[in-house]
């Protein structure tokens, strides 16, 4: 599944862009539309983009399989870290840190971490049917 | 720290995930599945809180938890035969195979979601955590690798999920007209209405379907007897008394009219009974446990109808502990065949020992936990009503007097020390747990074993048992459609029925 010269240049000049978009949602929902959910499924857009228009194996080359299931995994573990740490200031999830938005901040950015990595995930793992190039 | 509960098995859901992706020494994820697994029940040693709202939060923002005499043994129920199913889930499952890391992270995951279920304190959070419990189910059932169980994990997942929107929307009608979604401001705002009342019929309706009670069970026979053995267990002794424990929660906020729960006890009653006839008419050793499992959730109905709710409560408790026993037991013995006749505990007596208490334990024989529960759900009813426990009880004796009268004229082999150590410590559970619930040995139950071991003679001998009830469909598309149809018709009963 390799797409034309135009497509190809084109997403290679719009994933970055994705990217600073995703992290941007992720690192400033708590104060502005948006927030983790958002900003992983728009980190999972660059990936998935790149995909579509070079082909799995290649993109495979780089963002390799086992880095997404790590990622997921690893951020799904973090967020319960998170919300057990709360209870060392008082309740399950507790809101301990001092600053604006407190916990929300760090909890956008595992959640898009989560969500980022597992799109991409699910995405590998169906394109192994489609495609066997 | 109620959270706990929850947090715990979805941490060493995750860790097993990363654990795999970094290809650590197989004990280690042994371990961290184990951990997940028995790490709850040291919250509630811990001395219970009686209710929280996570994060400290005040209740109309915050998620409340709890745990209170309705649901505490829900929970123990599921906690004892998880820690069982865990131990002998990792003798299960090989490890040479490599999705074994994800069944268990999978069961993790489940583990995680009827727990959140039971401890919910309100409808959301109850409805999210019963669909992880769900969608783990659906994906577990098909790691038994057997042709049928695709087909059954489709089926499941098909009703199961259509009966869970119908459920959301029903949530989102009660959120609509009380403006609530925890269950203690719900109840207090509630103004019976006509949308109320619609909300009402189509959630119980849904619940029902995910309860596998009689005219919405078709689900449930294929998907409990094809998955895996200690999945089988799960899901019979816990999945499905999360709808149930819905149908509680559900009962206490909203006004349910006297027409509906005249319907809902009749219901249980039919189920009970269709139950118990199907389960006599099976060759195949698991189905004739998931056709019970019908039959049992009937008394569960039954009591949530009389609106006997603790009673409701120690009879899932009862049922999560002697259904799980039997399935592991049965599923032990049965690895090469599960067809009636062809294996046996002839030559393993401790199997043959905690098959016959099982067995005795579901018919509600006392002093076991069985007896317990039926006599409390049967003093939350009156007059004739108490005659379908009594007739309900022998069915069930009669029918597994068929499965130990086959099981006794077969040998099986290869059954593992920690397989044996679950099944006979789960029926010793079901006898301990009757005599320290106060259950005391009644001689008239002897007549009904005599009794039912009588009947069941003269029903071989009247070859009811060569008969085959089978209920085909052929394309699984068109046996989706029909089971469908069935289903919206039972919402729209139950919502006419209700008065909207």
């Amino acid at each position: 599944m390799k797409m034309s010269i135009v497509v190809r240049t084109t997403t290679k000049l719009v994933s970055p862009f994705l990217v600073t978009y995703a992290a941007y949602l992720m690192l400033y929902g708590h104060l502005s539309p948006g927030g983790g959910f958002q900003g992983g499924v728009i980190l999972a857009v660059a990936v998935i983009l790149l995909i579509t228009s070079h082909g799995y194996k290649k993109v495979r080359k780089k963002f390799k399989f086992n880095w997404a299931s790590l990622i997921e995994s690893s951020a799904g573990a973090m967020l319960v870290l998170l919300g057990i740490t709360g209870l060392a200031f008082g309740a399950f999830y507790a809101n301990f840190l001092p600053t604006e938005g407190g916990i929300i901040l760090p909890f956008n950015v595992i959640v898009g971490l989560e969500v980022g990595a597992a799109f991409t995930f699910v995405f590998y793992i169906l394109l192994r049917w489609v495609e066997s190039d | 720290m109620i959270s706990l509960v929850v947090a715990f098995p979805l941490l060493f859901a995750f860790f097993i995930v990363l654990l795999d992706t970094l290809r650590v020494k197989r004990h280690i994820i042994q371990v961290s599945f184990l951990l997940g697994a028995i790490l709850p029940a040291t919250v509630l040693f811990m001395g219970i809180p009686k209710g929280e709202i996570v994060g400290g939060w005040n209740r109309i923002s915050g998620i409340e938890v709890g745990i209170s005499e309705l649901n505490l043994p829900f929970i123990v129920g599921e906690l004892i035969l998880f820690a069982f199913v865990a131990l002998y889930s990792i003798s299960y499952f090989d490890f040479r195979d490599k999705k074994t890391p994800k069944a268990l992270a999978l069961l993790l995951l489940l583990h995680a979601g009827l727990l959140g279920a039971f401890i919910a304190g309100d409808l959301f959070n109850f409805y999210i955590y019963m669909e992880i419990a769900s969608v783990s189910a659906f994906a577990l059932i098909t790691f038994s690798g057997e042709p049928n169980s695709r087909r059954a994990a489709f089926k499941y997942l098909m009703l199961s999920l259509l009966a869970s929107y119908f459920f959301v929307f029903a949530i989102g009608l009660i959120y609509m007209e009380t403006g609530y979604l925890n269950l203690i401001l719900i109840s207090e705002n509630a103004v019976p209405s006509k949308e109320l009342n619609a909300a009402v019929g189509i959630a119980f309706a849904s619940l029902l379907l995910k309860a596998g009670i009689f005219p919405l069970h078709s689900w449930l026979p294929d998907a409990h007897s094809s998955a895996p053995t200690p999945v089988s267990a799960v899901l019979s002794g816990a999945v499905v008394k999360a709808p149930a424990y819905g149908l509680i929660l559900m009962f206490l906020a909203l006004p349910v009219g006297g027409t509906l729960r005249t319907l809902a006890m009749g219901t249980a009653v039919v189920s009970i009974f269709f139950g118990i006839t199907m389960a006599l008419l099976q060759r195949d050793a698991k189905r004739l446990l998931a056709y019970h499992t019908v039959s049992q959730m009937g008394y569960v109905l039954l009591g949530i109808a009389s609106l006997n709710f603790l009673g409701a409560a120690y009879y899932a408790l009862a049922h999560s502990l002697f259904k799980g026993g039997l399935f592991l037991s049965v599923g032990a013995l049965g690895r090469k065949t599960r067809e009636l006749g062809k294996f046996g505990y002839r030559n393993v007596p401790i199997m043959a020992l905690s098959v016959v208490m099982l067995s005795l334990a579901i018919g509600g024989v006392s002093p076991f936990i069985g007896s317990y529960a039926k006599g409390l759900i049967s003093s939350g009813l009156d007059g004739a009503w108490k005659y379908v426990l009594y007739a309900g009880s022998v069915g069930t004796l009669i029918s597994f007097t068929k499965l130990n009268y086959y099981l006794l004229r077969g040998t099986s082999e290869d059954i593992k020390a920690v397989w044996k150590f679950s099944s006979i410590f789960l029926a010793f559970i079901t006898l301990g747990s009757g005599l320290y619930l106060g259950a005391v040995f009644d001689p008239k139950d002897i007549i009904y074993v005599v009794l039912a071991m009588v009947l069941f003679f003269l029903l071989k001998a009247a070859d009811i048992f060569k008969k085959r009830a089978h209920v085909g469909f052929g394309e699984i598309g068109e046996e989706v459609n029909v089971l469908t149809a069935v289903f919206i018709l039972a919402i729209l009963a139950s919502v006419l029925l209700q008065g909207a």
